[in-house]
């Protein structure tokens, strides 16, 4: 398997604190892959890590073989990562419609341009909303607009930090068909994700960190069987999903 | 070309279709025939307001569609003030030289805003401190001139002249068939100026619903999804900034050639309030509304002058503090908003 | 000895030039750290505190009595101002500061109209002492000391005092000091209130060594727009080290090209100093410290 994605030794410490303890990770072309911990096991850093938000204090991120540890994250995405952040980031004062024409007038323009958003519009099941001020959506509208933009970029690898935070079962459902549609086309994706019905349904591999290290690793079921990650767990299983990541 | 006149018309603009091109029109017929029914200085004085438009826009591009606190304006406007009126004074206003001086002046103000904005943007400088540092610098300037009094402080011919400013300068003039134009403050240059403001306001309106525009007011709404669809961020809004304080310096050169003379209290804390009041009054989102937004500010604002100008301003911070409350979109976006809704129902009936 | 003379002559054009920023500045930080509210009448409060201690102190109250006057009268202006025009407009600092840009224009010009163009002074009390072959101004060294005891009285009122503490939890967490029936509308209002008497405590302590007229909140403003960016929005990380830093900057360049070219210098340093670090020495300090 040849790595799309690879981090080498990855350490990130605020002060003292070490979030992220050398991550030796990879993610393989074509692959989906879980990322699962429980609440201040370094997912949210390592996912900053990665999109370039924050510098390493050591570790390289490699993107097809091309350290890119020292890029920003505008040049990184346009390298081919996409990125959906956990809180939905679109623009709220803009239309829907606008809010996709903004991320495809990279590579589309004129009659193909408008063609593209309707097939996406009606991708996202958005259809109806394309008028409509983003900011006005619901909130599992907000996260598929979202990734909606996020793979206007036409992006070889999609980054996706809880992109069902928030969504019903059924909006969790379709999302999880989405990210499989698009994995068909041959997008690799790395998800950060709480919901272990949403892993089963995509996740191809599962890794498991806990306090900034990589905890365990395997398909979704060795995962779930792994007594030893459940015990990381415990205690958390109770615990409110949406508290804030270290 | 036709491509570029489509985007005259998008997102980023209120006012579209037939009838808002036909209330173009007809507003831009009333102003070409203006002159044949005022007099030569009520025409000079409407010049005068055409004079201020300029660094309105500049404003609304950089605060309202880029989201940039930007209160330096004057400092650009100050600046290419100056340097018009040391280049005129030194070389004189043959050969056609008054417009290479606003061409130069301009340029200036361009170079001078890509340094300080590459220093603000790079430093990813934003919210109220992008507004405190760039107020700042128009206040140091300020400072700076007005002690510029001895007859030491002088470039070439032009003696700076301290706290009562620099005069003298040559108005703007342009070489024709039989000897130079001189244009005064009367009919020629509101001529001049008015086209002038015609090609900008259209230029901007291209501007801002083409990518770039997409691209700023995407910075606006979310300067990090912005970044994560690929877009330099920095790089956008230096852009927007340059050219927003080139048309500010575009003001000053306008205004130091329509009036002989420039102070350094055009520089300082009141001068530098009134753009942001035009702006905000008409509604800094859209280019229409600053462009009608600034123009009956002014206008209201000299009715309010036989009283006493601090009166006038007194009457100006409170509309801005009323506005911000009330109406922080501004006052002609709503009306226009409101007409637009209208326009839509009338059908129907 | 002559060495010891420009020593101390250097070390009092610090001192001044760290007084100036300290005051100037702790009014707007105070405001800016714990509201994230830039106001930009900050100088109109100055200049508030100024008018009523020059009037009071004409009108025969002690000098330190009339400054208290001064500091009173604008906390009090600033409550109202909170209440009117602030209270409306938390979450949205970009249009605070213009907001209160207007309040700026309308005070400036209105006590323009009101009080005319200029107000006799009060004269420079406390005389002069000299040192070596320089004359120096006592009173300037009381602004120094005053400066000292704002920032020793700030640091007691916000963590020594059950308001501090009530504070700083609505500044950290809002919602939390809320739930914990802390009245967070009181909290902000009192904030500000404090930010414009610290603003007028220094127009009245500047009011004797200035002409009293109703522009002279501007030539506070800039030094404290310069020290509230480079402090960063802690106060006592922030902007004490910011004021040494420029008054540093600014005595140097003082003593060797003139004021103005102090005034420039500092700008000029500021905009190098926020290329390096955007969010100012106290994010800085809070960084290496975390």
């Amino acid at each position: 398997m040849t790595a799309i994605l690879e981090t080498r030794g990855l350490d990130k410490h605020f002060g003292g604190l070490h979030v992220t303890n050398g991550i030796d990770f990879a993610l393989g072309e074509g692959e989906v892959h879980c990322l699962i911990g429980p609440n201040g096991a370094g997912k949210s850093t390592f996912f900053r890590l990665l999109i370039g938000e924050y510098r390493p204090e050591r570790g390289q991120v490699l993107y097809r073989g091309e350290d890119i540890t020292a890029l920003k994250p505008f040049e990184r995405v346009r390298r081919g990562l996409s990125v959906k952040f956990q809180v939905p980031g679109i623009f709220p004062g803009l239309t829907v419609a606008h809010n996709l024409e903004i991320a495809l007038q990279h590579h589309l323009e004129g009659a193909s341009l408008g063609a593209e958003i309707r097939r996406l519009l009606a991708f996202l099941n958005l259809a109806d909303a394309a008028g409509e001020r983003a900011g006005t959506l619901s909130h599992g509208q907000k996260q598929w607009l979202e990734i909606g933009m996020a793979i206007s970029l036409k992006p070889r690898l999609l980054l996706l930090d809880e992109p069902t935070a928030g969504m019903s079962p059924a909006e969790t459902f379709a999302t999880g068909e989405m990210v499989q549609s698009l994995n068909r086309d041959g997008v690799a994706i790395l998800a950060i994700e709480h919901d272990m019905a949403f892993v089963r349904q995509i996740a191809q591999r599962v890794t498991v960190l806990h306090v900034g290290r990589i905890f365990a690793q395997g398909t979704t079921d060795e995962i779930v069987a792994n007594e030893a990650v459940a015990a990381i767990y415990l205690g958390e299983a109770e615990a409110p999903r949406r508290t804030a990541d270290a | 070309m036709l491509r570029l006149l489509r985007r005259l018309e998008g997102p980023q603009t209120l006012g579209r279709g037939p009838a808002f091109w036909t209330a173009f029109a007809g507003s831009l017929g009333l102003a070409v025939a203006y002159p044949w029914f005022a007099d030569g200085y009520t025409v000079g004085n409407t010049a005068y307001f055409f004079c201020w438009v300029f660094m309105a826009l500049g404003l609304c591009l950089i605060w309202g569609y880029g989201g940039a606190l930007s209160f330096g304006q004057t400092a650009f406007f100050g600046l290419s003030g100056y340097a018009y009126g040391v280049l005129t004074l030194n070389v004189g206003a043959a050969y056609g030289f008054t417009l290479a001086a606003v061409v130069l002046a301009v340029a200036l103000s361009a170079g001078f805003a890509g340094l300080l904005g590459y220093f603000l943007f790079f430093g990813r400088i934003g919210g109220v401190f992008l507004g405190i540092i760039t107020l700042s610098v128009t206040l140091a300037m300020e400072r700076f001139m007005a002690q510029t009094a001895g007859p030491e402080w002088r470039i070439g011919a032009a003696r700076l002249n301290g706290y009562n400013g620099m005069s003298g300068m040559p108005p703007l003039t342009v070489p024709w068939l039989d000897g130079d134009l001189v244009l005064f403050p009367d009919v020629a240059l509101y001529y001049a100026l008015l086209g002038l403001l015609v090609v900008t306001y259209l230029a901007l309106r291209i501007l801002v619903n083409a990518r770039f525009g997409n691209v700023l007011v995407a910075i606006r709404e979310n300067p990090e999804r912005a970044e994560m669809l690929g877009y330099d961020v920095r790089r956008y809004q230096l852009g927007a900034f340059v050219i927003g304080s080139a048309l500010a310096g575009l003001s000053g050169t306008l205004y130091t050639a329509w009036g002989q003379y420039i102070t350094p209290s055009s520089m300082g804390l009141t001068a530098a309030a009134l753009p942001v009041i035009w702006v905000a009054v008409g509604g800094r989102g859209d280019l229409t509304a600053t462009l009608v937004g600034t123009l009956a500010v002014l206008g209201g604002f000299q009715a309010l002058t036989i009283y006493g100008s601090q009166y006038a301003l007194v009457v100006m911070g409170l509309l801005l503090v009323v506005v911000v409350l009330a109406a922080p979109e501004g006052l002609v976006v709503g009306l226009m908003r409101g007409l637009s809704r209208l326009g839509r129902k009338a059908p129907a009936r | 000895m002559v060495l010891l003379d420009t020593a101390f002559a250097f070390l009092y054009q610090l001192g001044d030039a760290f007084a100036f920023l300290v005051l100037a500045a702790c009014g707007l930080a105070v405001v800016f750290g714990m509201m994230g509210v830039i106001n930009l009448a900050h100088g109109e409060f100055i200049m508030c505190g100024a008018y009523v201690t020059v009037a009071t102190t004409r009108a025969g109250l002690p000098l330190p009595a009339g400054i208290l006057a001064g500091a009173l009268a604008a906390g009090a202006v600033g409550m109202v101002l909170e209440r009117l025009v602030i209270r409306y407009l938390y979450g949205r600092p970009l249009d605070t500061i213009v907001a209160t840009w207007g309040v700026s224009l309308a005070a400036t010009q209105g006590t323009l109209i009101v009080l005319g163009s200029s107000m006799p002074g009060v004269g420079t009390p406390l005389g002069s002492f000299t040192l070596g072959s320089y004359s120096y101004s006592t009173y300037r060294v009381v602004l120094m000391l005053a400066a000292l005891a704002v920032l020793a009285g700030l640091y007691l009122a916000f963590n020594a005092t059950r308001f501090g503490t009530l504070a700083r939890a609505t500044i950290q967490v809002p919602h939390m000091a809320e739930a914990l029936g802390v009245d967070t509308r009181k909290v902000y209002a009192l904030t500000f209130g404090i930010g414009a008497a610290l603003a007028g405590l220094t127009g009245g302590l500047y009011a004797p060594t200035m002409t009293i007229v109703p522009t002279m909140g501007a030539t506070f403003i800039m030094e404290a727009f310069v020290t509230v960016v480079v402090g960063g929005a802690d106060i006592f990380l922030g902007t004490a080290p910011a004021a040494l830093v420029l008054g540093a900057v600014r005595a140097a360049l003082t003593s060797w090209q003139g004021q103005l070219f102090g005034q420039i210098g500092l700008l000029v340093a500021v905009i190098l100093v926020i290329r390096v670090l955007p969010r100012g020495i106290s994010g800085l300090i809070l960084r290496e410290r975390a």
